[in-house]
C-alpha cells in the first residue's frame, strides 16, 4: 500500500515539475523578448522582476520532487557503513529533521505573505506587482513540500516496521549518483 | 562559534541529513545560543528574499541549456568531431575526453551530465583501442570538472551571489585557469603516453577531408558559447539574460542538428528541476546560515582569532588551502563551497587578498574535490558509466590530473594575475 501510495506522490510531483520546468521556458522566452526590444529602443521594463519571481515559484515547487527523486545532497560517509537497519534509521532520522525543519520554513514563510495581504502591498518595482499574487504561490510550494516530506516519511516509516528496508531505502535512502545523471 | 559551527557543521553532515537542511539546523543554533535578538523571525523574509532573485535564474536556465545539448544528441557528435582532431596526440581518445568537455563547460552548468555523456560514448570505444581504463577514465572525471571554472559556471554564480561580488568579473577570471588546466590536462597526458605508450592505446591519423568535415559538428557549439559570452561582454544582457539567450541557442542547434522529441524536452526539464532545487536548498541554508552568522557578530570573532594565531596572509592561504583539500575528500563539492564562503570569504579578504582571485583558487580547490574519494561526484558518475572494472581504478587514473590541479593551486598563489589578468583589462 506504501508503495502505490509513493508512486501517486511521485506522479503528482512529477507533473508539477514538468509544470515548473514550462514556467522556465516561458520565462526565458520573455527575457529573450526584452533582450531583442532594448535593441530596437524599447523594453518591457520588468523581467528581472518576472524572473525573480519565476525563480522563488519554481525553487519551492520543484523541492517536493527533487526530494522524491532523492535530489537533495545527503554525506552518506558513514551511513554508508551500515546495511538494513542500520541504514534504515539514519534515513527516517534524516528524514524526520528534514520534514520538521521544512515545515518551520512553511510555517515562517506565513507572516511574510499574511503581511502583503493585509496591507496589500505593491512591489517597489516598475510593474509594482501586487506581492500577494507571487507570494502565494510561493507560499503553498513550501507547505507543499512540507506535506510531501511528513508523507514520505510516514510511508517509508511503515515499510521499516515491516522490515521493508529495501523498499524504504529506494523511498528515502541518499542519493543515487548513477540516477542523479541516468 | 567558530568551534560550535565546525563541530556542528561534521557532527550533522556525518549523520547524513541533508546538507540544505544542515545550514538551517546550524543557523537555529546560532541564532539559539549567540544572538542578541531573535533572528528566527527573519526566516520567511530571508527565505522569500534569497529566492525572489533574477540572478539566480541563470542557475536553472544554464543547467536546462546543458541538459538540451547532451539529451539532443549534440554532445555525442562533439565528441566523434574532437576525435578526429586530436587523437594523433600520444594519448589518442583521452585527448578527445579532456577537449570535449573543456568545450561544454564553455557552454553548459551541468557538467556532471557532461562527464556522463562521454563516459557513456567514449567508454566502448576505449575497450576496443585497448587502451588503459585508469588513465582513461580518470581523464573524463578530471575534466568533467572544468564546466565549473570555464565560463559559465554556476558555481561562480554561486560564489558571487554569495560575496556579493561581480559575476562577469569572476567568469573573466575563470577563463584563463580554465583552459589553462584543460591544456595542463593535455601536457600531463601527452608526457605519459610517452613515458608509457602501453597507457595511451592506439593513435589514429584521420584523411584531412574527414577532419573539415567533422569541423561542421563543432560550429555549433562555439556559437553557442561566443553568443552567450558575446552578449554578456558587449552590454547586451546580463549574465543571466545571457543564459536565457543560450537556452534558446541550445533549443534552435538540437531542431537543426540533434534530435529533438517531447521525450527529450521532458527528461531535459525533469533532470533541471531536480538540479535546481538541489543547489537551491544549500543556497538558501547557506544564506540564513550567512545571515545568522553576520548578526551574532562573526566577523568580530574571526577578527580575534586571527589575531590570536598571529598567521601571515600567506600563512592564512595555506593554511585555507589545507582545510579544503581535507575537506574535499569527504564533502560534495558545491555543499563544500556553500559551508565555507561565509566562514572563510570574510577571513581571506581581511588579510588584503582579492575575493575574485579567491573564487578563482577555491574553483581550482572544489574541481579536485569533485575527483578526490571518497565522496567525488566526477568519480562515481564514470564509474556508473564503466558497468564494469573497479572503482579504484578510475580513482587511480585521476592521480595524475589532481597534480594538475595542485600545480595551477601553486601557480594562482604566485602569480594571481592569471586569474586577475583579463578582468583587470577589460574593466
Amino acid at each position: 500500500m506504501e508503495q502505490n501510495f509513493l508512486i501517486i506522490l511521485r506522479r503528482l510531483n512529477h507533473g508539477i515539475a514538468i509544470l515548473v520546468g514550462i514556467v522556465l521556458f516561458a520565462c526565458a522566452a520573455i527575457v529573450l523578448m526584452d533582450i531583442v526590444l532594448r535593441q530596437l529602443g524599447s523594453s518591457f521594463g520588468g523581467t528581472d522582476e518576472i524572473s525573480g519571481y519565476v525563480m522563488a515559484i519554481a525553487t519551492s515547487w520543484g523541492m517536493g520532487y527533487t526530494l522524491l527523486e532523492l535530489g537533495h545532497v545527503r554525506i552518506d560517509f558513514l551511513r554508508s557503513r551500515f546495511a538494513g537497519k542500520g541504514r534504515a534509521v539514519f534515513d527516517l532520522f534524516s528524514m524526520a529533521v528534514l520534514s520538521a525543519t521544512v515545515s518551520l520554513i512553511a510555517f515562517k514563510a506565513w507572516p511574510v505573505l499574511a503581511r502583503s495581504l493585509a496591507n496589500g502591498s505593491n512591489a517597489n518595482t516598475p510593474l509594482e506587482t501586487p506581492l500577494a499574487w507571487v507570494q502565494t504561490p510561493w507560499f503553498l510550494g513550501w507547505v507543499w513540500f512540507a506535506i510531501v516530506a511528513w508523507l514520505t516519511f510516514t510511508a517509508a516509516f511503515l515499510m521499516v516496521l515491516k522490515g521493508q528496508f529495501g523498499n524504504s531505502e529506494a523511498a528515502i535512502g541518499a542519493f543515487g549518483e548513477e540516477e542523479a545523471v541516468q | 562559534m567558530i568551534t560550535y559551527i565546525s563541530i556542528g557543521l561534521l557532527g550533522l553532515l556525518t549523520l547524513s541529513i541533508p546538507v540544505g537542511i544542515v545550514l538551517f539546523l546550524l543557523g537555529f543554533g546560532v541564532d539559539a545560543f549567540f544572538s542578541p535578538f531573535p533572528l528566527i523571525k527573519g526566516l520567511g523574509n530571508l527565505v522569500w528574499s534569497t529566492s525572489n532573485n533574477s540572478t539566480l535564474i541563470a542557475i536553472p536556465f544554464f543547467v536546462l541549456l546543458g541538459e538540451v545539448l547532451v539529451r539532443s544528441g549534440i554532445a555525442t557528435r562533439t565528441y566523434a568531431a574532437l576525435d578526429r582532431w586530436v587523437s594523433w596526440l600520444p594519448g589518442g581518445l583521452i585527448h578527445a575526453n579532456i577537449a570535449t568537455a573543456t568545450m561544454f563547460s564553455a557552454t553548459s552548468g551541468s557538467s556532471v551530465a557532461t562527464a556522463a555523456t562521454v563516459a557513456t560514448v567514449a567508454m566502448p570505444q576505449a575497450e576496443k583501442l585497448g587502451y588503459d581504463p585508469k588513465l582513461f577514465s580518470g581523464a573524463i572525471a578530471a575534466g568533467g570538472t572544468l564546466g565549473i571554472m570555464i565560463p559559465p559556471s554556476i558555481n561562480l554564480i554561486v560564489y558571487g551571489f554569495l560575496t556579493q561580488t561581480s559575476i562577469p568579473r569572476l567568469f573573466l577570471a575563470g577563463l584563463v585557469p580554465g583552459l589553462g588546466l584543460a591544456l595542463g590536462f593535455v601536457v600531463i597526458t601527452v608526457i605519459i603516453c610517452m613515458i608509457r605508450p602501453s597507457l595511451g592505446g592506439t593513435r589514429r591519423v584521420f584523411p584531412l577531408s574527414e577532419m573539415l568535415q567533422a569541423l561542421v559538428q563543432l560550429i555549433p557549439i562555439i556559437l553557442l558559447f561566443t553568443m552567450i559570452i558575446g552578449t554578456i561582454y558587449k552590454g547586451w544582457a546580463t549574465p543571466t539574460e545571457a543564459a536565457a539567450v543560450g537556452v534558446a541557442g541550445a533549443i534552435v542547434i538540437a531542431l537543426f542538428f540533434g534530435e529533438v522529441s517531447l521525450r527529450m524536452f521532458e527528461q531535459s526539464i525533469l533532470g533541471t528541476i531536480k538540479i535546481t532545487s538541489m543547489i537551491m536548498l544549500v543556497v538558501i541554508g547557506a544564506s540564513f546560515l550567512n545571515f545568522t552568522l553576520a548578526s551574532a557578530g562573526l566577523g568580530r570573532e574571526l577578527q580575534n582569532f586571527l589575531t590570536g594565531l598571529g598567521l601571515s596572509p600567506f600563512g592564512t592561504i595555506l593554511v585555507v588551502v589545507c582545510i579544503y583539500i581535507v575537506l574535499g575528500f569527504f564533502i560534495e563539492t558545491l555543499s563544500l563551497m556553500v559551508v565555507t564562503i561565509p566562514i572563510i570569504v570574510p577571513l581571506v579578504v581581511a588579510q588584503g587578498y582579492d575575493p575574485i582571485w579567491f573564487g578563482i583558487l577555491m574553483i581550482v580547490l572544489i574541481e579536485m574535490a569533485l575527483i578526490t574519494p571518497p565522496v567525488g561526484l566526477n568519480l562515481y558518475v564514470v564509474q556508473g558509466a564503466r558497468k564494469s572494472g573497479k572503482m579504484s581504478e578510475v580513482m587511480l587514473g585521476t592521480i595524475p590530473y589532481v597534480l594538475a590541479m595542485l600545480a595551477m593551486v601553486a601557480a594562482l598563489i604566485a602569480f594571481p594575475q592569471i586569474a586577475l589578468m583579463l578582468p583587470d583589462a577589460l574593466q
